[in-house]
């Protein structure tokens, strides 16, 4: 399959762009004991990102920041459970974070069947604050989407940025089911390639 | 791959973006375990996921972090190491291998030596049932690693370098010159039988020098260690030794880390 062959096993043991990692993993091991002063630098490190993310699926700002604590109290709780050979401490976390987003997204859906709002994708990955405008990292990443087809980029950003399924991408965007969730496979696999490499 | 495997396989990207029904997501891990493509692809993908969210950042109000911190305080966290570790080493002896042999009065080494007398004391604790103010001590041991840890963690010239074990796991280091020390992590190694145990050395043209035994992995986690005065053309290595140490190593490095810049 495309894009399956990794590049993390370099015979010199030197760190590739994938396996690249900034010390969380460590600081957590910290943080699985107690240790408040790791978990500030936890929180420092991983606050904004974890906001960021919650607040595009979200919208509402008081609910983001609502989210955005109970994500770092979660990490504070269960930094034991942190298992590196599954991924990154970012991962773990991002991971986290956006799957509290969407549940809650799809809860409050539930309760009140939500309208699928007109959107187009180049809206949901365009629409960042002036800091994250200027970041290196945003950046690189917008570098990547771009580098995707216009299918691949709308079907992951309208998922990721807005917490849509892949049957609401589907319907916004339509075409088949299953054309979207190979396009959100490919569109993936696309970017992690584009980022790994630097 | 039989159909239904590649079926769900191709949900990978959607479940990753957290873009599948409850029903999908249970059937997709349900059959994660049996593909170790799947669990390489979600992995990766992963990665890539998180940058996706790492590039809309925005910053908290201030304030939210000291609510944190204060709610934080009052939340009990799932067991920490101490516990399985008490638990899991079969006695204190291999300890004694943990400081290099050369120095005088370095304090990092002090710290080790320290963490070793005061994890013998944990366990002769819990194994007498002795409750002593030794806690104490092994409180400030393990204060004195994290802060050795934090050291290295906060240098400016900190870099991490990670590798695999041909056994089977992925070490990982952060290392800096500057501090010269270096802070080990591994996760994933295979288990030893009880008689034996991994031990990291610092290899160079000079000679090869013990640099400590690693404690049994939890929750597949080994470490982390801290291993101090580095010097410059070293090797960090890892091989399996009698679970007492070894002087020198008796077998094949199983993960080799080039320190040099």
């Amino acid at each position: 399959m495309a894009g399956s062959d990794r590049a993390d096993d370099r015979p010199d043991g030197r760190p590739s762009g994938e396996a690249r990692r900034d010390g969380l993993e460590i600081v957590l091991t910290q943080v699985a004991r107690g240790d408040h002063a790791a978990f500030r630098t936890v929180y420092d490190k991983a606050a904004p990102a974890v906001l960021g993310i919650v607040r595009r699926v979200l919208r509402d700002p008081a609910q983001s920041e609502e989210v955005m604590q109970e994500v770092l109290l979660e990490i504070w709780r269960t930094a034991s459970r942190f298992d590196p050979s599954t991924g990154s401490a970012a991962a773990w976390i991002m991971t986290m974070a956006h799957r509290r987003a969407v549940d809650r997204v799809r809860s409050e859906q539930r309760a009140a069947e939500r309208e699928v709002r007109a959107a187009t994708a180049s809206i949901a990955y365009d629409e960042v604050s002036d800091a994250a405008l200027t970041s290196l990292e945003y950046q690189r990443v917008r570098h990547c989407l771009d580098g995707l087809t216009d299918l691949q980029r709308e079907a992951v950003t309208l998922a990721y940025y807005r917490g849509y399924s892949y049957r609401e991408v589907a319907q916004l965007l339509g075409v088949a089911v299953g054309t979207v969730k190979t396009r959100m496979r490919d569109g993936l696999i696309r970017l992690r390639d584009c980022l790994g490499v630097e | 791959m039989q159909a239904r495997g590649s079926r769900l396989h191709t949900l990978v990207g959607a479940y990753v973006l957290d873009a599948v029904s409850e029903a999908d997501r249970a059937s997709f891990e349900r059959h994660l375990p049996t593909c170790e493509q799947c669990q390489q692809d979600v992995r990766g993908l992963r990665e890539a996921a998180a940058r996706l969210g790492q590039a809309a950042a925005v910053s908290p109000r201030p304030e939210l972090r000291d609510q944190t911190m204060r709610a934080a305080a009052m939340i009990r966290q799932q067991p920490p190491l101490v516990v399985s570790q008490k638990r899991q080493f079969p006695a204190g002896r291999r300890w004694q291998q943990v400081s290099r042999p050369t120095s005088a009065g370095a304090r990092p080494w002090l710290a080790r030596v320290a963490l070793a007398a005061a994890v013998v004391l944990a366990i002769t604790a819990t194994v007498f049932g002795l409750h002593l103010s030794s806690m104490q001590g092994r409180l400030s041991a393990a204060e004195q690693r994290d802060a050795a840890i934090a050291s290295v963690l906060g240098a400016h010239d900190a870099t991490t370098l990670t590798a695999k074990v041909t056994t089977g796991g992925m070490a990982t280091v952060v290392m800096s010159h500057r501090e010269r020390a270096l802070v080990f992590i591994a996760k994933g190694l295979t288990r030893l039988p009880a008689a034996q145990a991994y031990e990291l050395w610092l290899m160079s043209p000079a000679g090869d020098t013990p640099a400590g035994m690693l404690p049994p992995a939890r929750r597949g986690m080994s470490g982390p260690m801290v291993v101090n005065r580095l010097g410059s053309g070293e090797q960090l290595a890892m091989t399996v030794e009698p679970a007492s140490g070894a002087r020198q190593p008796t077998s094949v490095p199983v993960v080799l880390v080039t320190l040099g810049s």
